[in-house]
């Protein structure tokens, strides 16, 4: 497998932040919990998780704004751990956008050049910059409250990227857009990232965010990280139960090992009452429980009379009509329950599948993962 | 003549009986309206008649509007002398300069000492900011002329602070403090401090932390977030505290009285002497009318200011 | 008693409020307005015992509360207790009393013959006005600590400790107070410079101005009340007050055993008498209730009681006899005839000479 701590780009590269086993408390609570972790410059890189995981708290101590209880943070070689956050040369687009309700737009980007005392003449010239890139220049004298919710994502934005920080912080960018914006924001993000060759680093809940936008994401839970990947590789290869669940909609089935032979792995499972040939690499003990993970796009509608591993038979029990596919709930004898998709490649198609049909269902060793945490 | 009729009818529904027939939403609306009418427009209004009429020794001690010159037919005397008097003796325009000041500095003072209570209160720990006001509204239980006594006891010569002092060495001869306006300053920051810490801390708890965070993430020292950040967005609670005391204390008069030597001339003190030792009503409401004018007059000019504000926002 | 503090006015006026106004009342009842301690402890309810009238008793510390209070009119009361002088004249110029019905005052002859002469010029025929208690205006002193500042041989009966100002200013660190009424201060100034006391002249207002302003750096404070305690506990050492509230701070240092003595002088320069009368408003509501109750007040043994606890002279000959000896010979309270010989009477201003005479006082105190 290959090294997963580095992005595929930047084998080379020296990291522009390091955390080094960082932990939090508060109280007994542990929200960060023993997190290394290694940025390199250049990265969209995304914090992923559901709320209570740590990534906002982790985030914060990146900001400066929460101190850890053990560990260090560097950041561009430079021990920042207990550098307050006016001292720390990065910045960070809040949640809330906070932005200051008793200044204009161009006052409230030219917040941070004031404070470091940019002269007058080019610190205009810098927030006409800022406003012309977030496109908000007709609204430059309105107060936050005079703008809509995207507007002032975009004050936001253009505030914390006014001082051309080498690193961005976000926390949850999108969350206050309706879904319409955010999509059309993920790419505005992206590519306004690309242009200034800036480092991000993204706090968000929701992983098809994270897949659209980051180079990296970290999946964490309960103050650990989870798994650290490309969006491509988490998606495809997740490493345990929880990582497969959080990323898409996916089918886990529970057996256990039977043969191994190369790069290949037969399980026995009860839950289809067959064996599973699956493609894995790592070496894995004979009867040793695993889970079979295979995702709903990856799996084909055959002819009834199909036979071989990796097949099963069922009956058709719901439908969800999604626009581009459908999503077929099929149930196994066992009761066992498996998802596929088809795409509707035909609008207003007779439906070739519908209710309590029986369908035989089937995919290729290397379109399922197995699961071992 | 159907646009007279309009206005004739709208003028209609806007007369309190007629709202409440028409429509119970404006009578609610029209609720403060009645009490502002029936308890500061319809008092003032006497108060402004009674300063445009005469003092004579009678009952009531002043001569009425509208009297009856022979056999039925009336006549409206309005009398401008007390307004006149009152722009013409340097002895009004002198109170009037010195309640400005010691309202004026009082209220600073009480800003100063305020603010920062008010601050650490908002900051405290949730568990302990309700008994913390708790114990600024606690003074309130007791008289405010009782609490101001008690200021006489400590303050003067042979008080509490001097006899400390003394027995400590610190001083060989009692500080004059009583009778001299130090102890009127005293007396009115102790009074009114909880009407500056009690709207600062209501504007304070409202700040939002994230926003100072973000002045910190952008480069802002914990001092200049204060600068740039609390301190504007607490105007509102600042402006509300100075009102609250500079309003009251302009036309204070116990504080003065009590504690302040004889130089305290205040404008509340020269209406009692007008009142009570001149019998000169008709002058006493000339004052009262003047203060009142005076002191609505800076109010409605920072709310036009306001308002002007905002729109010129909206427009661009 | 002309002018007591502002101060309890607030107090007095807060404390009226509930009470005036009333009077549909099944028994009969009768509201009387006077200075508060200005009456013994068991006079009310002797009275009500004797004839069955209530009392609604209700007090105030200064002339001017009570002046407002009937200017205002409706006041409710059927019996006030004003001093004479420079107030019932006006007020019954104003036309705020109802003339007395003598016939229901059959203890009317008791009064001291000379006081109802006295009083004849502002209240003629004495129609009006019953006299009450009398006193005078002097000096308060701080013996000890005056005699250690200004040595044993200085006399201590004078005006001139407080309005000579080379003595005014040895006295000052002690602390000198002036009682916060015009008309009482601008008198004893007069009577310093031997001028007048009655010269309400613009020319005499401006004498006794200089004659206050040349010690107003050494005078601690203008007030008509505080001084009581202020003497007693050794705060200032002269004060120029009413006769029996000084009495009553010697008495209270006593008490205290504090090393303080307190004396009072009528000073030999001339000290303002004044004098205490029951009036009854034009509106009050039980007249006939008002007049039982002076009738009480008239009997000898009655007010010689009352005199007894305030330490003030009353204005009834046939009570003499009945107050105690310990008061009766007290040179404060019944002075000698050597010392009345200079008393002086105070006259009362036009209100335009009044006026004059509070805007001057007003700069004087503020030092303007």
């Amino acid at each position: 497998m290959t090294d997963v701590s580095k992005p595929a780009n930047a084998e080379h590269a020296q990291p522009i932040v390091r955390i080094e086993q960082v932990t939090k408390t508060f109280g007994n609570v542990y929200a960060v919990d023993d997190v290394s972790l290694n940025i390199y410059p250049g990265e969209f890189f995304s914090l992923l998780g559901s709320s209570g995981c740590g990534k906002s708290t982790l985030l914060r101590m990146l900001a400066g704004f929460e101190t850890p209880t053990h560990g260090r943070i560097y950041l561009d070689g430079q021990d920042v751990t207990d550098l307050p956050p006016y001292e720390r040369p990065l910045n960070i687009m809040l949640q809330s956008y906070a932005l200051f309700p008793h200044m204009t737009v161009e006052d409230n980007i030219a917040f941070g050049l004031k404070m470091e005392k940019m002269p007058k003449a080019e610190r205009d010239e810098r927030v006409r910059e800022m406003l012309a890139l977030v496109q908000i220049e007709k609204f430059a004298k309105r107060k936050p409250h005079q703008l809509s919710g995207g507007q002032r994502q975009r004050v936001a934005l253009a505030r914390s990227l006014a001082k051309h920080p080498k690193i961005l912080l976000l926390d949850e960018p999108l969350g206050a857009l309706d879904k319409k914006l955010r999509e059309q924001t993920q790419f505005e993000l992206v590519n306004i990232q690309e242009r200034l060759g800036i480092t991000f680093i993204v706090v968000t809940h929701d992983q098809e965010e994270a897949m659209t936008m980051s180079s990296r994401i970290a999946l964490m839970r309960d103050g650990r990280i989870e798994q650290v990947d490309a969006p491509r590789r988490l998606y495809e290869y997740p490493e345990s139960r929880f990582a497969a669940e959080f990323i898409g909609s996916i089918n886990l089935i529970d057996g256990h090992v039977v043969k191994q032979e190369d790069d290949q792995v037969w399980v026995q499972s009860e839950q289809i009452d067959g064996l599973l040939q699956v493609r894995h690499s790592q070496p894995l003990v004979n009867d040793m429980a695993v889970t079979v993970a295979v995702r709903p796009e990856k799996i084909q509608v055959v002819p009834a009379l199909s036979q071989g591993s990796n097949t099963v038979q069922g009956v058709i029990k719901e439908i969800a009509y999604l626009g581009d596919v459908s999503i077929y709930h099929v149930e196994l004898p066992s009761g066992k329950r498996v998802m596929f998709t088809q795409s509707n490649i035909q609008a207003l198609a007779e439906q070739p599948m519908t209710w309590n049909d029986s369908v035989t269902l089937t995919w290729q060793p290397n379109a399922c993962g197995i699961l071992v945490k | 003549m159907s646009g007279g009729q309009m206005s004739a009818l709208k003028l209609a529904q806007r007369l309190p009986g007629a709202a409440f027939l028409s429509n119970g939403r404006h009578w609610i609306i029209g609720l403060p309206w009645l009490w502002l009418t029936l308890f500061f427009l319809l008092p003032f209004l006497f108060v402004l008649k009674i300063s445009l009429s005469e003092a004579v020794l009678a009952q009531p001690p002043y001569l009425p509007f509208i009297r009856e010159i022979e056999d039925g037919a009336m006549t409206l005397v309005v009398n401008f002398g007390n307004y006149m008097l009152l722009f013409e003796d340097p002895l009004y325009r002198t109170a009037l300069l010195n309640s400005v000041e010691i309202a004026a500095i009082s209220t600073l003072l009480a800003l100063i000492i305020g603010y920062p209570m008010a601050y650490a209160i908002a900051r405290a720990p949730q568990a302990w900011r309700l008994p913390l006001l708790m114990l600024i509204i606690l003074p309130f239980w007791t008289s405010f002329l009782i609490r101001v006594y008690a200021w006489i006891g400590i303050l003067k010569n042979n008080g509490l602070i001097n006899n400390t002092l003394m027995s400590l060495g610190l001083i060989d001869q009692p500080l004059e403090i009583l009778y001299t306006p130090t102890a009127i300053y005293i007396g009115i920051i102790y009074s009114y401090l909880p009407f500056v810490i009690l709207p600062l801390y209501a504007t304070l708890i409202r700040l939002d932390d994230s926003l100072l965070e973000a002045a910190a993430d952008l480069g802002c020292r914990p001092w200049k977030q204060f600068l740039t950040i609390t301190l504007p967005l607490s105007m509102p609670g600042i402006i509300a505290a100075a009102m609250l005391v500079f309003i009251p204390v302009m036309g204070e008069f116990v504080i003065p009285d009590l504690l302040g030597g004889p130089n305290a001339l205040m404008i509340g003190k020269l209406m009692w002497t007008e009142f009570f030792n001149n019998k000169d009503w008709p002058l006493a409401s000339a004052l009262a009318a003047v203060l009142l004018v005076l002191l609505i007059i800076p109010f409605v000019l920072w709310r036009h200011y306001e308002q002007r504000q905002e729109q010129q926002g909206e427009a661009r | 008693m002309t002018n007591w503090s502002l101060r309890f006015n607030i107090l007095a006026a807060a404390l009226t409020l509930g009470l005036s106004g009333v009077n549909a009342q099944a028994q009969e009842t009768v509201h009387v307005y006077n200075w508060s301690d200005y009456i013994a402890p068991d006079t009310i309810a002797n009275f009500e015992k004797a004839s069955g009238i209530k009392v609604v008793y209700d007090v105030y510390d200064s002339n001017e509360v009570l002046e407002a209070k009937l200017l205002a009119g409706k006041s409710g009361y059927d019996l006030a207790f004003p001093t004479a002088r420079p107030f019932i004249d006006r007020h019954i110029r104003a036309g705020l009393y109802q003339q007395l019905d003598k016939s229901q005052l059959n203890n009317y002859a008791n009064l001291d013959k000379q006081i109802l002469e006295s009083l004849n010029d502002i209240d003629p025929n004495n129609a009006y006005a019953v006299p009450y208690m009398w006193g005078t205006t002097g000096i308060g002193i701080n013996v000890k600590k005056v005699k250690e500042i200004l040595g044993d041989e200085m006399p201590l009966d004078s005006w001139s400790l407080i309005f000579d100002p080379k003595i005014a200013q040895k006295l000052a660190g002690c602390g000198i107070s002036l009682m916060d009424d015009a008309t009482e201060v601008f008198a004893a100034a007069h009577a310093y410079k031997g001028e007048a006391n009655d010269d309400y002249t613009k020319g005499g207002i401006a004498a006794a101005t200089d004659t206050i302003t040349a010690v107003r750096p050494y005078i601690r404070y203008f007030h008509s009340s505080q001084y009581i305690n202020d003497l007693a506990n050794g705060d200032v050492c002269v004060a120029h007050g009413y006769s029996g509230d000084i009495l009553q701070a010697r008495d209270r240092a006593m008490e205290a055993k504090n090393g303080v003595e307190v004396a009072y002088f009528a000073p030999k320069e001339g000290a303002v008498v004044w004098t205490d009368v029951m009036v009854i408003p034009a509106d009050a509501p039980n007249p006939k209730a008002a007049h039982a109750f002076i009738n009480y007040l008239l009997e000898p043994k009655v007010i010689a009681e009352i005199s007894n606890t305030v330490a003030y002279a009353n204005a009834n000959s046939a009570a003499t006899p009945l107050v105690d000896e310990a008061v009766r010979n007290d040179q404060g309270i019944y002075p000698p005839e050597a010392t009345r010989a200079n008393f002086m009477v105070l006259k009362t201003p036009s209100d335009k000479q009044a006026r004059n005479i509070n805007r001057a006082w007003t700069r004087i105190k503020t030092g303007q």
